[in-house]
């Protein structure tokens, strides 16, 4: 008797194990193809943008695929009106189910993202389910669909892999920011700071001056580089207030702000500065934050006041002088009050082109003024994007010298060439 | 066959608790806060917290009076026959309402972040089957189920908080008093109901092994439901922001999608699993309380047999609303502004009239003797 009931029992219960396969949205991994970027293209028609999908081939890279002559990646063009609807649209030309499950990338162009238009479309983004805040927004100088065309990788071909180390690569050394979707959503609705993008081409020019004082302080495409390799570059950040493009900065401005601001975080820097006792030459160093930024200001101030203290500690890695700092205080103090004033100035120039030509701060210090309101109404007013350009902004860069490489003295350039 | 003759220890008490009254940190319950007051919602929420002890206490209190009555038998013996009965009645409709509002609210954050693709019917259908066969197993198997899982349910609830709160930036919750003092209390004084599943409690009270271990389980899991709805308010406004949080509708939810373990991008499929068996464990419990109420006013003493009813009632009333997206957040919001000063009010009237009584005397001079 008990054993008919348990045999009953599990009768009843097994096609309950069916529901587990979550029945409508159930779709097979063969099934689908995945988008890895989207591209978005100005239409010359009203309500429309030009869609482009880069589509991973999934085969690409397994054990078993590497004999299939398929390529890794293919592109797609239409035109429609947003990205959601564009799911069914393309499918009259890829045989299986769009998923943007693994999206990683929405790629716009640069005339896109200059149209106040360019939020309309973005917006779609917190409607798809698929679409997650972590994807990287990112603005291209030519047109999206062009740069998915002509960027084709030599190694990592599988298009996910080469865009996501690329990106994370690049936020490590600060030469393009950490631009996620979340924080321009974040920055576009707070109305107070500028958000920055990863900047990048794959129209390079080819009539640059050979010499540059810092190959990095320039924008993508305009970097020389030779040899059979890459065709993109992703350099630089493109500047974004009110949810709409208005500048770019280069290389190394992305590092400056991304140092001063707290809530990006760069870990790997190795930059080049000029040489305080040899004007001839240039040292590199490595630069990192002791600590956060100190931030101390005056709002009541008429200008309002913000004092930035940026603590930084300096490895300096060459001595092409040679005439080896680690010997005499003096030598250290130099090079010491050398590099302070240089960052210092480096630093002033871009808060000065923050506020004059941006109108707006990339170094996310409106959080801080935050706490020196009572209320949301009085932070309301005082309206920090409309204050920013006539604040008052002193910047200190306080150096501490750390390492000198990993033999800090030199034999001195003059006993050798005796 | 009776089911629901065993009694509950203090340890089922608790998770039961902290299943039905936690879970509400990931509905729509911080977005009604969020948008009056705002980045200071978690203000409120303590605000309320420190507030809602005082009927939570007097209920408690007048219980100790009553060990062997539940809610519904107190409400007759203070109130009289006809009064008690009516005041029962009205919070069946209220329990009612409650378990119709946040089980459809549940369905649509399942089909709306997960399945999108599925209908909602079929959603809210397996949700609610699910809850009915937990409510017919009786209060003994919600409490161990409770029990059994709690431990899993809250570490990854923990780990996702502790994620997040490494993400996000602390100074977002500033400016602190968000917008202005009296704002945060007036949201705080229409929400008081969030606690107010404390107040339906009283329908278990005998069935706790002992008024001990409901007092103590009851005090105890108050406080630790109370700090575990303050501490992700502030985490939902360091990761999003005030502005983005106030168009959010559910913060939790895109707080998963947001955040990754290192190299795991899509950990939402973890923490999903964990989030469904809570939401089960609560609306069974929600049933099983509803059906309860309605056995006893009615005076059906096979009560569980009325679960398959109130089920389908249920689901016809929760797909019964034109344009269910916009109406249900709406009612569900009038209807905690509703029950917010009956949450309040009654069991201070309860207490009012016991002492009148002179109940507390009674007992007193019973335990003298």
């Amino acid at each position: 008797m008990k054993r008919r009931r348990r045999v009953i029992k599990l009768c009843v219960m097994m096609p309950l194990v069916m529901l587990l396969t979550g029945c409508w949205d159930l779709t097979g991994l063969d099934e689908k193809v995945f988008v890895i970027g989207i591209g978005l293209d100005k239409a010359e028609e009203k309500g429309k943008v030009d869609i482009t999908y880069l589509i991973a081939n999934a085969e690409m890279g397994s054990a078993n695929g590497a004999s299939s002559n398929e390529p890794s990646s293919m592109t797609i063009t239409l035109r429609a009106s947003d990205f959601i609807s564009m799911k069914n649209t393309a499918n009259s030309v890829i045989s299986r189910e769009i998923s943007y499950d693994l999206l990683r990338l929405i790629l716009v162009s640069e005339e896109l993202a200059k149209e106040d238009d360019f939020i309309r479309f973005i917006y779609s983004a917190i409607k798809d389910r698929e679409v997650k805040r972590t994807v990287h927004l990112i603005v291209s100088k030519e047109k999206a669909e062009d740069f998915f065309d002509k960027n084709k990788p030599l190694f990592l071909s599988r298009p996910h892999k080469y865009y996501v180390n690329m990106l994370n690569r690049g936020n490590e050394i600060g030469l393009i920011p950490e631009s996620l979707m979340h924080h321009f959503l974040r920055i576009t609705e707070a109305d107070a700071d500028l958000f920055l993008s990863a900047y990048t081409t794959t129209d390079i020019k080819k009539t640059e001056d050979k010499t540059r004082a810092d190959e990095n302080d320039s924008l993508a495409g305009e970097m020389r580089v030779e040899g059979v390799t890459n065709n993109s570059q992703f350099l630089g950040a493109a500047v974004f207030s009110e949810g709409k493009m208005i500048g770019t900065l280069t290389g190394v401005e992305n590092r400056i702000a991304m140092m001063i601001n707290d809530t990006t975080e760069v870990s790997d820097v190795i930059s080049v500065f000029p040489d305080p006792s040899n004007e001839d030459y240039q040292v590199s160093v490595r630069v990192r934050k002791k600590q956060n930024t100190k931030v101390n200001m005056d709002l009541n101030a008429e200008p309002p006041q913000i004092h930035v203290t940026l603590p930084i500690l300096l490895d300096v890695l060459t001595d092409p002088p040679m005439n080896n700092p680690v010997e005499s205080k003096k030598k250290l103090e130099n090079i010491r009050k050398g590099m302070e004033n240089y960052m210092e100035g480096r630093v002033k120039e871009l808060v000065q082109r923050t506020q004059k030509e941006f109108k707006a701060d990339p170094f996310g210090w409106s959080l801080y003024g935050r706490k020196e309101f009572k209320t949301l109404k009085e932070y309301m007013e005082f309206d920090w994007m409309k204050t920013y350009p006539d604040m008052k902004v002193d910047v200190d860069v306080s150096v501490s010298l750390g390492k000198f490489g990993r033999q800090p003295k030199a034999p001195s350039y003059k006993e050798i060439r005796d | 066959m009776k089911q629901s003759e065993g009694k509950i220890g203090i340890r089922e008490l608790m998770a039961i608790i902290m299943l039905s009254v936690g879970t509400k940190l990931t509905d729509d319950t911080p977005s009604i806060l969020y948008s009056t007051a705002k980045n200071s919602a978690w203000m409120s929420m303590l605000l309320i917290g420190i507030v809602s002890i005082i009927p939570v206490f007097f209920l408690v209190k007048v219980f100790s009076v009553h060990k062997d009555k539940n809610l519904h038998q107190l409400n007759i013996h203070l109130f009289g026959k006809f009064v008690g009965n009516m005041v029962s009645f009205g919070l069946l409709l209220f329990g009612f309402t409650a378990l119709v509002l946040d089980s459809a609210t549940y369905a649509d954050i399942i089909s709306t972040m997960y399945f999108t693709k599925t209908p909602f019917l079929p959603i809210y259908l397996i949700l609610l089957i699910v809850c009915g066969y937990g409510a017919k197993r009786g209060i003994e198997h919600i409490g161990s189920t409770a029990w059994l899982t709690i431990f899993y349910l809250k570490i990854t609830l923990f780990i996702a908080l502790l994620i997040s709160f490494l993400q996000g930036e602390f100074k977002m919750i500033y400016p602190l008093w968000g917008p202005g003092i009296g704002e945060i209390v007036k949201t705080a004084g229409r929400n008081i109901s969030v606690f107010a599943d404390f107040y339906y409690l009283g329908l278990i009270a005998p069935l706790v092994s002992s008024y001990k271990s409901f007092k103590k389980g009851t005090l105890l899991a108050y406080l630790i439901v109370a700090i575990e709805l303050v501490i992700p308010l502030i985490i939902f406004v360091m990761i999003f922001d005030f502005t983005s949080i106030e168009i959010m509708q559910y913060p939790f939810h895109e707080m998963i999608l947001y955040i990754s373990l290192g190299f795991l991008t899509n950990v939402e499929t973890i923490f999903l699993p964990f989030w469904l068996i809570a939401s089960f464990i609560r609306f069974s419990f929600y049933l099983y309380l509803v059906v309860l109420l309605f056995g006893g006013v009615f005076k059906i003493k096979e009560f569980e047999f009325l679960i398959p009813v109130i089920v389908v009632l249920v689901l016809f009333s929760g797909l019964a609303p034109k344009y269910g997206e916009f109406t249900i957040p709406h009612l569900r919001e009038f209807f905690l502004t509703t029950l917010s000063p009956i949450f309040f009010g009654l069991p201070c009237l309860m207490l009012f009239i016991a002492k009148v009584r002179g109940d507390f005397k009674h007992e007193a001079a019973k335990e003298s003797h």
